[in-house]
């Protein structure tokens, strides 16, 4: 069983909260976070506008929901594309050993040699406003972290008494994966999760910031910060609220991966 | 004669109490060893009157280290004082003990300029001098993992007398030592003490007391049932305990006889096999016949668990021909581990462990409680995790497991080197039983030769060997592993 420290259930707690926001939001406010109202530019929040409004006079409290939603949904599809791949190839590596495991550290080896950003621009470009090439692209970047922290523990397991017993005893590889390997991994792919998930909303936002990855006008926390930034002297409190976002977003995920996991 | 040690009404307490009150003396020159099983408590006393009791753990009483009350001393850094000055301690596995990244000398160097704060000079020559005084001139320049065994654990003596303590506590000086090694150490201690100095010892092997003499406690469950001088202890033992005890040292078990030969198992010819450069054993040939027993001896690294391995087929061998009697499947070739919470998954209970095992190979579940009455397991235990239950336990779990496959050939790998005397016995017994019941061969590897010698019907010595008393296999072929 995996237990939570306080510090992680704090992280839990503030995502749970950013979920409720991002979900609740567009049940209880109806409306389009796409909608230009230019009469309606940069109102300051409060009054009719909540959060108030961006250069476009469009809901920043829609917009912002909508970009948690869409950051959210990023990570948690990275984050499982790549510790699917991660763990499969880790234990792979680290139970077969030989030139399986050198195969597989080449390739892990050359990606990290990559500056992961380059490399899902690189995806961008060759589909520019599609959203596969980011998920692939993130997802890419992410799984050799998995990897490497699986590796070194399958590694351990492998050459374990514990293991060659299971062998003997007769039980197949996807046996020892559930009953050996599974059970210690699981705390150790919680933790890179978690850590993957905050460099997922991360790499999402910066791509937005230079404007690729997530096309206008769909909401995205990058995207809204370099279209709010000339506004910084003008509706500051409005600039703030995308930065602080991915800030809470990113806090909570690191509060989960760091913390102590039993 | 000079009492160095004086322990009265000391009791240590945790949630509940762990030893009870208990009185010791230490005279100068006399060793004293407290001899008991895992879990008796004897570690945690000695730790009481060093001072070194971990975390939650409280002791009561009186201590008076050469006349001074020193569980009433207020700051720990008082009784932090006497270390290396009133007291030595020299640690379990000294080899692992040692700083590993720092040269022998340093080590010891540290504790003449730290201790007793002597120039860096003279502490220099007190360095040399003290590692000469042990033969351990080429050890100097050397890093800990570069010296073998028994000089890594002269260097940690040395270092730990550098402060020039007239008392040495050795908490378990001789685990994971075989015989020659184990007499070098006790010597040492003996030597080390002279005729002024105290020495405590742990241990729970009564080879230690024996060599050592002097004073001898046995200690059961937190508390001392026997005390007195050696000799009276060991020959005329008053407690029950003691008489088990005794009983269970493998040089006492009753000679058994030579089992009656049954079918081929398992044929080996002109055997190879080398690690990392090294040839472990060469022209090795035997066979080994169901419900036979063959012991395996050497001393450590030389080939033995290897030698086991590869009957199994888990490695390949370099040369020669090993050949399976093929009526039984691979299944029936088994195996049972030194330390047995390393051979099952930590998080699974023995319930579910056992329920896979019944599962995968579609046996009936109901074949379990017989076999847990005949091991002497209780089932209240099914429900604890490995870590949950003691090493003895365990292991009979391992026997268990392999037992429900109707094992014609089980490999044991040291299977009682992590366990205390009397459970020793118990589980040794129940494996030659095994094998002499339902006509399985059983290759037993150990570093005790008394053990060796009581219970193998044939053994294979690698390496140089001089005390063994089975019938040996054909000498050419230890001779032929034995040179190389």
């Amino acid at each position: 069983m995996i237990r939570l420290s306080r510090g992680q259930w704090a992280g839990v707690a503030l995502l749970l909260l950013l979920a409720l926001f991002a979900l609740g939001v567009p049940q209880v406010v109806p409306g389009d976070p796409t909608r230009q109202s230019l009469s309606n530019a940069l109102l300051p929040p409060g009054g009719p506008f909540l959060f108030g409004t961006d250069p476009f006079g469009r809901d920043m409290l829609l917009r912002l929901a909508a970009a948690v939603r869409l950051s959210l949904g990023i990570a948690l599809l990275t984050t499982a594309l790549a510790g699917v791949i991660g763990v499969a190839l880790g234990v792979l590596a680290g139970a077969c050993g030989g030139w399986v495991d050198r195969a597989l550290c080449g390739v892990a080896d050359t990606l990290l040699a990559l500056p992961g950003l380059l490399l899902v621009l690189l995806l961008v470009a060759i589909a520019p406003g599609r959203f596969w090439p980011l998920y692939l692209g993130v997802s890419l970047v992410l799984w050799v972290e998995y990897f490497r922290m699986t590796r070194a523990a399958a590694l351990r397991i492998a050459a374990s008494p514990a293991v060659e017993a299971s062998r003997l005893l007769g039980f197949g590889p996807f046996y020892r994966f559930r009953r050996h390997y599974w059970p210690e991994l699981a705390p150790i792919t919680l933790t890179v999760g978690a850590f993957g998930s905050a460099t997922s909303v991360m790499s999402v936002a910066a791509l937005g910031f230079v404007n690729v990855g997530v096309r206008p006008p769909t909401p995205e926390l990058g995207q809204m910060m370099i279209e709010l930034m000339p506004y910084y002297n003008e509706a500051p409190l409005i600039l703030a609220q995308p930065i602080l976002v991915v800030v809470l977003l990113v806090l909570a995920l690191n509060l989960i991966a760091g913390g102590k996991t039993q | 004669m000079t009492v160095l040690i004086e322990a009265d009404g000391l009791a240590v307490d945790g949630l509940d109490s762990i030893v009870r009150p208990t009185a010791l003396r230490v005279r100068a020159g006399v060793p004293f060893t407290i001899l008991g099983e895992t879990g008796s408590g004897k570690s945690l006393l000695a730790q009481a009157i060093a001072g070194t009791l971990p975390d939650g753990l409280a002791a009561r009483g009186r201590v008076r280290i050469n006349g001074r009350d020193v569980l009433g001393l207020s700051h720990a850094d008082k009784r932090r004082h006497l270390w290396g000055r009133a007291i030595a301690i020299l640690p379990q596995e000294p080899w692992l003990a040692l700083d590993p990244t720092a040269r022998a000398a340093s080590q010891v160097w540290e504790g003449f300029t730290r201790i007793l704060n002597l120039p860096r000079r003279a502490a220099g020559a007190a360095t040399e001098q003290a590692l000469r005084s042990l033969g351990l001139d080429d050890a100097a320049r050397k890093l800990p993992g570069q010296l073998s065994g028994g000089m890594a654990q002269r260097v940690a003596f040395v270092a730990a007398r550098a402060g020039g303590a007239p008392i040495v506590i050795a908490d378990e000086p001789t685990k994971g030592l075989d015989a020659t090694r184990r007499d070098d150490a006790v010597d040492l201690l003996k030597t080390g003490m002279g005729t002024t100095g105290g020495l405590l010892v742990i241990s729970h092997d009564i080879a230690v007391p024996k060599r050592l003499g002097g004073e001898v406690a046995i200690m059961l469950k937190g508390r001392i049932i026997e005390s007195g001088p050696v000799d009276q202890v060991l020959s005329n033992p008053r407690h029950d305990y003691t008489r088990r005890l005794l009983a269970a040292d493998p040089a006492a078990w009753p000679e058994q006889p030579t089992a009656p030969v049954g079918d081929r198992l398992i044929e080996v010819e002109g055997l190879a096999k080398s690690r990392g450069g090294r040839t472990l054993f060469r022209d090795l040939s035997f066979t080994l016949h169901r419900g036979e027993i063959i012991g395996v001896v050497g001393p450590s690294g030389c080939g033995k668990s290897s030698l086991g391995d590869l009957l199994l087929g888990v490695i390949a061998p370099d040369g020669g021909t090993i050949r399976r009697n093929s009526s039984w499947p691979a299944l029936r070739f088994q195996k049972v581990w030194q330390d047995p919470p390393a051979a099952f998954a930590p998080q699974l209970t023995l319930r579910t462990a056992l329920g896979d095992l019944v599962r995968r190979h579609g046996l009936a579940w109901d074949r379990v409680p017989p076999l847990m009455d005949r091991l002497g397991l209780s089932t209240a235990l099914l429900d604890r995790p490995p870590g949950g239950i003691s090493g003895g336990e365990l292991q009979r779990f391992s026997l268990l497991r392999t037992l429900l496959l109707d094992p014609v050939f089980l490999f044991a790998d040291e299977p009682t080197s992590r366990l205390d005397l009397i459970t020793q016995q118990e589980i040794v017994g129940l494996m030659r039983g095994v094998a002499r019941e339902t006509g399985c061969g059983l290759l037993l590897v150990s570093h005790d030769h008394a053990l060796i010698n009581r219970v193998a019907d044939r053994v294979i010595a690698i390496g140089p060997q001089s005390d063994l008393v089975s019938p040996q296999l054909p000498s050419s072929n230890i001779a032929s592993s034995a040179a190389s």
